[in-house]
C-alpha cells in the first residue's frame, strides 16, 4: 500500500499548472518523462514544494534529480514517507 | 482519428530563454536548407556576421549567449532557418506563432519583411537594447492574478506562458526584491536566462527611434497566417502597417498562452516547435486540446543541449512524427528559393 499515489501526483501537477480542464492522464503517463507531459522544471519545482509541505517531508534533491517520470517520483516520495521517523524537525 | 485529412501544421517559434551555446548547430553543415539560411543571415549581418557565427558555433562563446547581442539575433536566425527547413519539406503551415523575438522570425518567414531587411532590423534592435539598463526575467509558477499584488516599480508581467507560468521582467534590484517576496509567499520562482529586462518599461527609452527603422522597410501581406503573441490574435494589416507595433515589441508583454488558445480555438493543429529547446512544446502540452489528444506537439530539437548528433536524431524523429501525422515530407538537397538572389540597389 502506497501512501502517495500516482493520482495524488497528477492532481498536484494539474494544480501547479493551473489546468482547468481535468483531462485524466493515462496510466502510460506514469512512465513518460515529465517534459513530455508538459511539465517543465518550474512546474516540477512547484510540485516538489507542494508535496514537501503537504506531507511534511524533505525530498532528497539528488534522488529527485534522477526521477524523470511520475512513477519514479512517486517512489522517491514513498521511500521518504516510509523512512520518515516521527521527525524531530528544526523549528522554522 | 483523422483518416483522410491530416492535422494542419502550426509552427511555434521560441524566444528569449530558449537560447543555449551551439543551439541547433548539429544541423549546420548537415541540413543544406538550414545551413544556407544561417549563412545568408551571417552574410546579411555584415561586419558583425563573423563574430555571431563564431560565437554560435563555440562551446564557450566569447560573448555570453544570454547577452542580448547574442541571444536575440541567433534565436531569430535559428528559428527562421528551421522554419525555412520545414517549408522546404513541402509542409505548408496553417499558422505561425512566435514568442518574443520569435514573432519577428515568423513574420519574416511569412514574407512580411524581406530577409535582409529583417536581419538589419534585428541588429538595430539589438544595438539599441545593448545600451539599456541591466535587468532580468523571473519565471513564477503562478497566475498573473497571483503575482499582481507583489509587483511594483518597473517590475511587470513580461510574458504569460501558461495559466500558472508567468514571467516577470524588471531591473535587477527590484526584480530580486519581488522574487524574495514571492518566495516568502510560497511561490516557486526561477530566473530566465536573460541579462535584459525584456518586455518591460526598462527597455522603453532604448526602443525610441526603432519605429523609424521599421517604417523605412517594405512590408508585405503575409503568405502564411501569423498569429501575434502581442495581440493574441491573427496579425492584421494595420498591425503590419504600424511601425510602433513592431518597434515596441521588446517593451510589450508576450501573451503566448492567450495566443495559443486563440490559435487552437480555430481548430486542432499539429504544433511543431521550430527553435532551440522544447519550452513552447512543454507549455503547449498542457493545453486541453493536446491533453485530449486531438492536437499534438512535435519538437524539432532536443529538450536539453547535447552533442551535435542529438540535434540530428531529434530532427529525424520529428520528421518521422510529421510523416506519421499524414504530411508527406520531401527532403531536398538544396532549396529552390525565389529570394535567393535579392535585387540589390546599392
Amino acid at each position: 500500500m502506497s501512501a502517495f499515489t500516482l493520482e495524488d501526483l497528477f492532481r498536484i501537477m494539474r494544480e501547479c499548472a493551473g489546468e482547468e480542464e481535468a483531462v485524466d492522464l493515462s496510466s502510460a503517463a506514469a512512465e513518460q518523462e515529465f517534459s513530455l507531459l508538459g511539465y517543465d522544471s518550474l512546474a516540477l519545482m512547484e510540485a516538489i514544494s507542494r508535496v514537501e509541505r503537504g506531507y511534511g517531508i524533505q525530498l532528497p534533491e539528488e534522488t529527485l534529480a534522477e526521477a524523470l517520470t511520475p512513477a519514479a517520483f512517486v517512489d522517491v516520495v514513498n521511500a521518504e514517507l516510509a523512512g520518515a521517523t516521527p521527525a524531530v524537525e528544526a523549528a522554522g | 482519428m483523422t483518416a483522410g485529412r491530416p492535422l494542419p501544421v502550426a509552427l511555434l517559434l521560441p524566444g528569449q530563454g530558449s537560447q543555449h551555446p551551439r543551439m541547433a548547430a548539429g544541423l549546420y553543415g548537415h541540413e543544406p536548407v538550414f545551413t544556407a539560411a544561417m549563412d545568408e543571415f551571417f552574410d546579411a549581418a555584415g561586419p558583425e556576421g563573423g563574430a555571431l557565427r563564431e560565437d554560435w558555433l563555440a562551446e564557450r562563446p566569447a560573448t555570453d549567449m544570454d547577452h542580448v547581442t547574442r541571444s536575440q539575433p541567433l534565436l531569430f536566425a535559428v528559428d527562421h532557418a528551421l522554419g525555412r527547413l520545414v517549408l522546404s519539406w513541402g509542409v505548408r503551415p496553417a499558422a505561425l506563432l512566435g514568442h518574443s523575438i520569435g514573432e519577428l522570425a515568423s513574420a519574416t518567414l511569412a514574407g512580411v519583411f524581406g530577409r535582409r531587411d529583417a536581419t538589419g532590423l534585428v541588429l538595430d534592435r539589438v544595438r539599441r537594447l545593448a545600451g539599456a539598463p541591466p535587468g532580468g526575467m523571473l519565471a513564477v509558477a503562478a497566475s498573473t492574478a497571483e503575482v499582481a499584488p507583489h509587483l511594483h516599480g518597473d517590475v511587470v508581467v513580461g510574458a504569460v506562458n501558461a495559466p500558472r507560468q508567468t514571467v516577470l521582467a524588471g531591473p535587477d534590484g527590484p526584480l530580486d526584491e519581488v522574487g524574495r517576496a514571492l518566495r516568502e509567499a510560497g511561490f516557486t520562482c526561477r530566473r530566465v536566462p536573460s541579462l535584459s529586462a525584456f518586455h518591460s518599461p526598462v527597455l522603453e527609452p532604448a526602443c525610441r527611434g526603432a519605429a523609424e527603422r521599421f517604417a523605412a522597410v517594405d512590408r508585405h501581406a503575409p503568405s502564411l497566417p501569423v498569429h501575434s503573441a502581442y495581440t493574441a490574435a491573427v496579425l492584421t494589416r494595420s498591425d503590419i502597417d504600424d511601425p510602433l507595433f513592431w518597434a515596441r515589441q521588446p517593451v510589450a508583454p508576450v501573451l503566448f498562452w492567450p495566443a495559443l488558445e486563440g490559435l487552437l480555438a480555430t481548430g486542432d493543429h499539429l504544433l511543431v516547435e521550430v527553435g532551440p529547446g522544447q519550452g513552447l512544446s512543454q507549455v503547449a502540452r498542457r493545453h486541453p486540446a493536446v491533453r485530449r489528444g486531438t492536437s499534438a506537439v512535435v519538437s524539432l530539437l532536443p529538450a536539453r543541449p547535447g552533442p551535435p548528433e542529438a540535434d540530428r536524431a531529434a530532427l529525424e524523429a520529428a520528421v518521422a512524427r510529421i510523416r506519421a501525422a499524414g504530411h508527406p515530407v520531401t527532403r531536398t538537397a538544396a532549396a529552390p528559393d525565389p529570394e535567393e538572389h535579392p535585387v540589390t540597389t546599392a
